[in-house]
């Protein structure tokens, strides 16, 4: 897999630095992390990454909320995100597709596949 | 940054992570063990419900991720019986939480 930068927003300790660990380890990538919406998007107005992986449920500014707020800048709009979630139920997760975001993944993901399942949801692979 | 694309490598380093996250685990668990003892007395506040059901919530999401499926499925379980609008249910939390505090090695 070619080298790609992908901005990680969490409020969890251990959810962001798995996750990261995963993505550096497994595929090589380079990788950045906030633990808010508020930071995420500081950082990705920053750096540019070439994807972002958020996290559902975070408190002040919650993923879907960043999301929208990011779409209404056009330089982070065409940032693809791939939301994170541990909500399991139909419901919840046609309201997350609904947003316009490129993909939703499921925690707990597997550390081993996580590339692999960002690579084919974003088209990389 | 060079790809190790190490299984082993990054399972070595995964259980360092655990490691370093026990100390907040276990908090997590003290937590759900207080709200279901205070389930069982009767005493059970909204305040102490919701805070129980948004550490469910983060359980569910990483357990699974350390190798602990079951940790998972049991968080989930818990989650899900607190963010029900019904009662709550004290010899069933009770018996969740031991069950999940039995499936971690904390």
């Amino acid at each position: 897999m070619p080298t790609r930068h992908i901005l990680i927003i969490d409020d969890e300790d251990d959810i962001r630095e798995v996750a990261a660990l995963s993505l550096e380890s497994v595929a090589g990538w380079q990788v950045t992390t906030a633990s808010s919406g508020a930071e995420g998007m500081r950082l990705a107005a920053a750096e540019v990454p070439d994807a972002i992986l958020m996290d559902v449920m975070m408190p002040a500014m919650d993923g879907p909320t960043t999301f929208r707020e990011m779409q209404k800048l056009p330089e982070l709009a065409r940032i693809p995100v791939i939301l994170l979630t541990a909500k399991v139920q139909g419901v919840d997760q046609r309201r997350f597709a609904g947003l316009g975001v490129t993909a939703v993944l499921f925690k707990p993901f597997d550390p081993l596949t996580l590339a692999e399942q960002m690579s084919e949801a974003l088209g990389w692979s | 940054m060079s790809s190790t694309k190490d299984p082993e490598a990054t399972r070595k380093l995964l259980a360092s992570l655990w490691e370093r996250s026990l100390p907040v685990l276990r908090e997590r668990c003290a937590l759900l063990e207080r709200a279901a003892a205070a389930a069982q007395a009767g005493i059970l506040t909204p305040e102490l419900r919701a805070e129980a059901t948004a550490i469910a919530h983060k359980l569910s999401g990483s357990l699974g991720m350390f190798g602990y499926p079951e940790g998972t499925d049991l968080a989930r379980r818990i989650e899900e019986h607190l963010e029900d609008d019904g009662p709550v249910d004290p010899p069933r939390l009770t018996q969740d939480v031991a069950a999940l505090q039995i499936a971690l090695p904390l």
